[in-house]
């Protein structure tokens, strides 16, 4: 591997970064309270003593760590999410052999796409989802008559909410994250396994047969796949000995073969972690509730399942929440085993004196995470869905003795080679 | 100079106090699961005010993902009756 530089992330430090425009708007406050003050004398001095206030380090923290927040939230949503729902309606539609969002993938304005015997469009079709929002923001927002309606209400709160907790412990890069957590490994999963209750709850709350059905499948499904996915980073602690995802990753920027030209990166899907991922991708796309795992909301059986009773943006937050949460777990997987946001070559433009990396370590994880997150969705939209019982005797009796295994061999590569 | 760690403490306790209540006088028992969770996860966050991030995110897996779940499951498995029942105005 001919590493062309060191490795080196677009956001060397997100608060740092968000300091920087905290500064610049409190500046911008600062200087207009300066204004006022001088034009109206008697004013000056309360200004003033706001204006310092303004400036002291109480405000400044806490206005960066909003602004930080705000930054890591739209770049997950409104960036990340946007785009994986977009290319999951791009690509199924090209699956499926049909016109999909603006034409399925040949209005794409390059090479292999834009072909002249193919149908062609004007247009991305990246607003459509946009719009689709837009739509479900108009909708009513309606609650049956039946429902209890508090844990109706509270539920698309508890899932959204731990959803989002999530991006905490997520890093992008090496630079760019909320918080470099000990135990990041760990709140990741603890995050995840958090949904399940507010599934249940809607699922339950509804009082509809459906989203009963769908809730209780959700929740035995979930249960069923969160004990392998737990086994396998077990197994995978054997191997890194550290629950910190930064750590995960650094141990996977090394070569594992090196042919000179080129080399096999020491990422832990190689290793004799291989059937730890493989399980554990099984099982997180069960988590995400994608098509061989979806009977829990199977639209032909059971219309949706315990999705069926909400409408408006609280079925559009539990709707995007799932693409959401299927970023998040390709992220993880990524991070765990696909070697996070290590690669090939790195090299930097100076201009004037600070290095801009020409393919940021962003990019890298980037690109992992979206590939990782479109074989999901070739896998979603070519199987078909397979029965509850067949979840469950897959999940307990396939997947559950497989990630033993792969706890037993994980140990055992510690033994061999420590 | 106000003690923020007992402030965080005592206000943790009051939530597990009133939840802890709640679970075992609520009717239905989907709210109790509710409550139970909301119980298991303050406990957590008492154990994060005393450091040990392990066992807060231990307490969070197994007790707040988890044991609500199997308690739900219990009763929507043994009771003949689960949901309410449909009481449609004018009917």
């Amino acid at each position: 591997m001919s590493h062309g530089g060191e490795s080196a992330p677009l956001v060397p430090n997100l608060f740092d970064v968000c300091k920087v425009l905290t500064l610049a708007i409190l500046g911008l406050v600062d200087a207009i309270l300066d204004g006022i003050g001088a034009a109206i004398p008697p004013l000056g001095p309360p200004l003033a003593g706001l204006s310092d206030f303004l400036l002291g380090n109480f405000v400044v923290t806490v206005v960066t760590w909003i602004i930080a927040m705000t930054v890591i939230l739209l770049w997950a949503t409104l960036f990340n999410l946007l785009t994986v729902m977009w290319l999951e309606r791009k690509f199924y539609s090209r699956i499926q052999d049909r016109y999909g969002i603006m034409i399925s993938i040949w209005s794409l304005p390059f090479w292999p796409f834009n072909r002249r015997d193919r149908p062609t469009h004007k247009g991305t079709g990246y607003l459509q989802n946009v719009a689709d929002g837009l739509k479900l923001l108009q909708k009513e927002n309606l609650t049956p008559a039946t429902a209890d309606a508090a844990m109706f209400h509270i539920s698309p709160v508890l899932i959204a909410s731990s959803t989002l907790m999530l991006l905490v412990a997520l890093p992008w890069s090496s630079g760019f994250y909320i918080a470099r957590l000990e135990l990041g490994l760990l709140f990741v999963l603890a995050a995840f396994s958090l949904a399940p209750i507010g599934i249940l709850i809607a699922g339950w709350s509804a009082n509809n047969k459906y989203t009963l059905i769908g809730g209780l499948r959700a929740a035995a499904m979930l249960l069923a796949y969160e004990i392998p996915m737990i086994l396998c980073a077990i197994a995978l602690v054997f191997s890194t000995g550290s629950l910190n995802l930064f750590d995960i990753v650094e141990q996977q920027e090394r070569p594992l073969i090196d042919f000179g030209l080129f080399a096999i990166p020491a990422w832990y899907a190689f290793g004799p972690q291989i059937l730890g991922f493989l399980i554990f991708t099984v099982a997180m796309v069960a988590e995400m509730e994608r098509i061989p795992f979806d009977i829990p909301e199977a639209e032909a059986e059971l219309v949706e399942g315990w999705t069926t009773e909400y409408s408006g943006m609280r079925f559009g937050l539990l709707f995007g929440f799932k693409w959401l949460r299927m970023i998040a777990g390709a992220a993880l997987i990524v991070t765990m085993y696909l070697g996070g946001w290590s690669g090939p070559v790195f090299t930097r433009l100076y201009v004037g004196n600070i290095p801009i990396p020409v393919f940021p370590e962003e990019l890298y994880f980037l690109v992992k995470v979206w590939l990782l997150c479109l074989v999901f969705i070739w896998i979603s939209w070519s199987v078909p869905r397979i029965r509850i019982d067949q979840i469950l005797q897959i999940g307990w009796k396939r997947l559950v003795p497989y990630s033993l295994l792969a706890v037993l061999i994980g140990a055992g590569s510690r033994v061999v080679r420590p | 100079m106000v003690d923020w760690e007992l402030v965080a403490f005592v206000a943790l306790s009051a939530i597990e106090i009133v939840a802890s209540i709640l679970v075992v006088t609520n009717k239905r028992l989907v709210r109790a699961a509710f409550w139970l969770a909301i119980t298991l996860v303050t406990i957590g966050g008492i154990y994060l005010l005393f450091r040990s991030e392990f066992v807060f995110l231990i307490q969070i897996l197994v007790y707040a993902g988890t044991v609500p779940v199997l308690l739900l499951f219990g009763v929507m498995l043994t009771r003949r009756k689960i949901m309410d029942e449909a009481t449609v105005e004018g009917s």
